[in-house]
This record gives C-alpha cells, structure tokens and sequence, in this order.
C-alpha cells in the first residue's frame, strides 16, 4: 500500500527533493513565527514609544512646581557614557507634597531616556534655576509622574520599520502560502500566469505574451544606430566594472595597509607578533593579486577604446541573413580581432542554502575574423559583414531558474596588452510563420 | 490487477507538432470509482528539465470538479483539444531541456492524486551538440568602401 505521506519524494539525479509538504508546512511554521514577532515588536513599541508621549501631551495636568536641584543622569553602555538632564521639582497635589527628579516623560521609561552628548544636557539644565517655579504636567493616575517638558520624539518611529517589515513579508508569505496548499503545480502556475498577464506595465524581461518564455527584450531595440537599425547594448559596461573592481581594490588593499602599520608598529617597539605579520602577508598577496588586475582591467578599459556594434534586423530568426557593423576605436596594433554569435545555456540551482549558477556553451558562430592590423587614433576600425542564422537553432528562453541566451562575442588579441573581450546581448526567436520546422 | 491509472492517447501520435497546430486527443482513468473522484485537472505544459531548478509553464489548464458540480465519469474517455503556442520550442540541450506534455491530474478522496502524463515534441530545434559550428558565409566590407 503506498504511503500518503513521503518524506522525501522523487530523487533528481543526485539530489533528492523534500516532501513538498513538509516543506509547506515547515514554511508556515516559520512566517508564522515572523508574522507573530512583528505584530509582538509593534504591539511592544506602540506601548513604549507612541503611548507614554500620548499621555504626557494630552492627558497629563497643568501645574506649577519649583526647581530644587538639578543634576546630569550618566548611564554606561557600550557605545560609551550616555547622559540624560535630571531635575528634582517639588509640587503639591490636594495638599499632598511630591519631590521627585523629571525631565520629560522619557525620564520614566525603562531605558531611561539616555543619549550621547553631555553637553546638550547641560544646556537644558542651564535653562533651570534653583528655587524658581516653572510650568508643569503631571499624571492624574499617578502624581508622582511629572514632567517639565512636553516633547515628542517621532523620529523614534524609524523604529517601526522593522516590524512592519516582518508582518509585511510574514503575512505576505503565508497568504501565498496558504493558497497553495492542496492546489496542484499546475493551477498554481496558471494562475501565477494568468496574474502575470493581466499586469499593464512592461518590463525589459517581461516575457512577449506572443512568444511565451522569451525575454521582451525592451533594452535590445531601444538604441537606433548610425550605420544600421540598431545598435547593440554590451552586455556590461567596462567602466562600470573597472569602478568596482577599483573600489574592491582600494578597500582590501587600505585593509592590508593598516595590518602592516600595526605590524610593523609592534616589531618596531619589539613586541613581535608573528601571526599578525603572516595574517597581513597573506592579506597583502591577495591584495597584489586585486592590484594587478584593477591595473590590468583599467588598461583594456582605458587603452583599448569602446566597441560599437550594429545590426540590421532585431531580434533574430532562424534561417534568416543579417548585416552587422562593428567598430573598434582606440590607438592599437590587433594581432587577431574575430567576432562570433554564441548560444550559451545558464541554470540556477539550489545546493543546500546556497543558490548556484551554472552556464555552458553549446554553439559558437564565426561571423567575422582578421589577423595583423593596426587601429589608429582617430580612425577607428570598421567593417560591415553579413551573417546567416542557422536554420535549427534553439531560440532564446528565459524561465525562473533556466535560460538560454544568444550572444555577439567581440575578442581581440593586442600586441603588448591583455586580451579583451566584449558581449552584445541579442535575441533570437523561432521562424516567424510560427513553424518550427527546419 | 493493477492500480489506478490513467492512459493518454494523442490523436495524431508520434507526430512533431508545430506552432499553430492543434493537439488534440483522450484521456482514460482505469480503476478509479465514480464515487472516489472529487476532481480533474487537464494541463498542456512545458517543464525544464536538466541542471537547474525546475521551471514550468501551463498552455492549458481545465480543472472539473464534482464540489461545482462538474460531472466527470471515469467510464467515459475524455477529450481535449489546444492550439499550440509560438514557444518554446522542445529542446534538448546540455544543461537545460524543454519538454511539452499533456498531464492529467484527478484527486481523489482522502488526499489520493492519480497523475498520467504523455511527452510530445514541439518544433524540430535538434539536440545540442556544443561544438563549434564551420565558419558560415561571411561577406565582409570596409565600411569606408
């Protein structure tokens, strides 16, 4: 008899998928605990924060009490001395004599109403003088609460953001999550489909309602060229990359820098400390290794000058010619310059916590090549050449998790410079008569 | 005696369907009881298939249930009928695969699901050979000329 409840269900090669419902019912659990401590967290903040001011501003009474002493509260954290204007007020209430040490209704909360900054407290505490009567409010539950100062702090309700967050994703998840119980793969993708659909706006990846599964492709037809249609976007801009890569350099080698200071600074006083030496060391190699790219980045992105590429049609279709125009500006001799259409496979995958992804290259086109020429400043090099798509080509496919993407490549071989290499991102589409057939 | 099960039949079948074209054919429940059926659902999808996670996209969904007052009789052969979308096309690459199918779903009483599926191919893209394809004819011009 089979078992209506499995643990683990089909084996996909060497992983083995979960019970689906195990996973649902662990996830409900989960939100569950991240919808409840969101609403705890604002039903907590709503009664320390927005409550205690409320009642100080609205509810307390008016009354007149006379300054006795005054003094700076200091609290230790972590963050250092925290400070807090404290001062003793004497008032009477129905004949009844209350001293008590107050400032503002913070002075009552738990925390205590500490902050940095001594000498902003002391400034408040200027404003009071000894034996003088001042306007007050006090608690008509409890006259020993009184305050000198009506204030309310709302920048403490930056505070709110977090809960909201989890009761926001919480509640947002379990809705999802609940509906999806007892409904089959299937619906539950038809309907993720048909909610798809009837969004309005588009999107660069919005997939065309016409040819499903294939990216939109917005970005790729947005640029007219000068020579031909359109002009292809690279896949990254160089500058951009170069930036990063500057960025990630500079940070990790000031990294390096202050561990040798410290270093150094020890062995100076003679206080040698080896394993601090050796963890710099090994910090300062990684760093060359990041200089010496950067450096080497810089110089294609920098000394090589941009690659422009055009073409006469988009997107492309099986079977079909096109006419492409490239140029390559900048100040070089190329011992090879060749450009080709690749067709490259990409999967996502979960591998316990972590997300991976893996792409392989299943065609590679030659569209152009040359060997042995020089590109001077000024006169970039350009050339038109015709390509024919294949007739039995994959077109391109986008999915949550897998796609297939086509590609120019553009790589040049420089004489006494690193190798470069450029992508133009385009899309291919099945024939356009919506046959298949080859 | 064998369980229940459910038998697809395409009415045109081995066939390379294309886009445009209509896919049509039966579906039989075999050993399931009337009484036991609370509800079926037919879908024509593709699914990924290959080094990634699973992704999936429906064409055509039809769900019957007897809760609305659907009548589905396990004696009678049911039938469908869809016209093929543009894409994607079945495809058998090297990390990622596309596969059509037509699915059958029927739950039944106390949480039992009987599911039969038929694999189909649409379009004719051949499998992926990963290699590098000879130069195609390349008519290059300076742009100057």
């Amino acid at each position: 008899m089979a078992r209506t409840f499995r643990y683990f269900e089909k084996k996909r090669r060497h992983r083995r998928t979960i019970s689906r419902t195990l996973v649902i019912v662990g996830e409900i659990l989960f939100f569950t605990v991240f919808l409840l401590g969101g609403i705890g967290g604002l039903v907590l903040l709503y009664f320390t924060v927005v409550v205690p001011q409320w009642q100080a501003n609205t509810e307390f009474v008016a009354h007149r009490c006379t300054v006795l002493d005054k003094r700076i509260g200091e609290k230790e954290s972590d963050e250092g001395t925290l400070y807090r204007p404290e001062i003793q007020v004497e008032y009477t209430i129905n004949e009844e004599r209350f001293v008590v040490w107050t400032y503002d209704i913070w002075t009552f909360d738990p925390t205590g109403g500490y902050s940095s900054g001594k000498e902003e407290k002391e400034r408040i505490l200027e404003g009071f003088h000894q034996s003088v009567t001042y306007p007050c409010w006090y608690d008509p539950q409890d006259f020993t609460r009184v305050v000198l100062v009506r204030n309310s702090r709302w920048w403490l309700g930056v505070l709110f953001i977090l809960p909201i967050a989890f009761i926001l994703i919480g509640s947002a998840r379990l809705i999802y999550l609940l509906f999806s119980v007892g409904k089959s793969a299937e619906r539950r993708s038809a309907f993720v489909q048909k909610a798809a659909n009837l969004a309005t706006f588009d999107t660069p990846t919005k997939p065309n309602s016409e040819y499903p599964a294939i990216p939109g492709g917005l970005t790729l037809i947005d640029s007219p060229g000068t020579t031909l249609t359109y002009r292809l976007p690279i896949s990254s801009t160089p500058n951009w990359i170069m930036g990063s890569i500057v960025v990630a350099s500079l940070i990790w080698n000031g990294i390096v820098a202050w561990l040798m200071v410290i270093a150094i600074r020890g062995h100076l006083r003679g206080e040698h400390d080896w394993s601090l030496t050796l963890f710099a060391l090994s910090f300062a190699v990684a760093g060359g290794v990041l200089i010496v790219y950067a450096v080497r980045h810089a110089m294609v992105t920098t000394g090589i000058g941009p690659t422009f590429l055009e073409i006469s049609e988009q997107p492309l279709r099986p079977g079909r010619e096109y006419r492409l125009f490239v140029s390559q500006t900048g100040r070089l001799r190329l011992r090879r310059f060749d450009i080709s259409l690749v067709c490259e496979e990409e999967a996502t995958f979960r591998h316990g916590t972590d997300t991976r992804k893996e792409s392989c290259r299943v065609s590679e086109h030659p569209v152009f090549e040359r060997d042995d020429f020089e590109v001077l400043r000024g006169e970039p090099f350009e050339v038109h050449c015709d390509l024919r798509l294949p007739e039995d080509v994959m077109h391109s496919f986008k999915s949550a998790h897998n796609e297939i993407n086509w590609r120019f490549v553009v790589r040049g071989t420089v004489s006494g410079w690193p190798d470069f290499e450029r992508s133009f991102p385009v899309l291919v589409y099945p024939h356009e008569n919506g046959n298949g057939e080859a | 005696m064998s369980g229940p099960r459910i038998v697809l039949r395409l009415d045109e079948d081995g066939r390379v369907y294309q886009p445009g074209d209509t896919l049509g054919g039966q579906y039989r429940m075999m050993s399931i009881e009337r009484d036991d059926i609370k509800a079926l659902e037919l879908s024509v999808l593709w699914y990924t298939e290959g080094k990634g996670d699973e992704d999936m996209g429906v064409h055509h969904f039809q769900r019957l249930s007897t809760e609305d007052g659907d009548w589905i009789d396990p004696r009678r052969p049911g039938t469908f009928h869809t016209v093929l979308p543009k894409s994607p096309m079945s495809y058998d690459g090297r990390i990622v695969k596309v596969r059509w199918c037509i699915r059958v779903r029927v739950f039944l009483k106390r949480g039992r699901e009987v599911v039969g599926q038929r694999l189909f191919r649409l379009g004719n893209v051949p499998k992926a050979s990963g290699r590098k394809t000879p130069p195609s004819p390349v008519v290059e011009q300076d742009a100057e000329t």
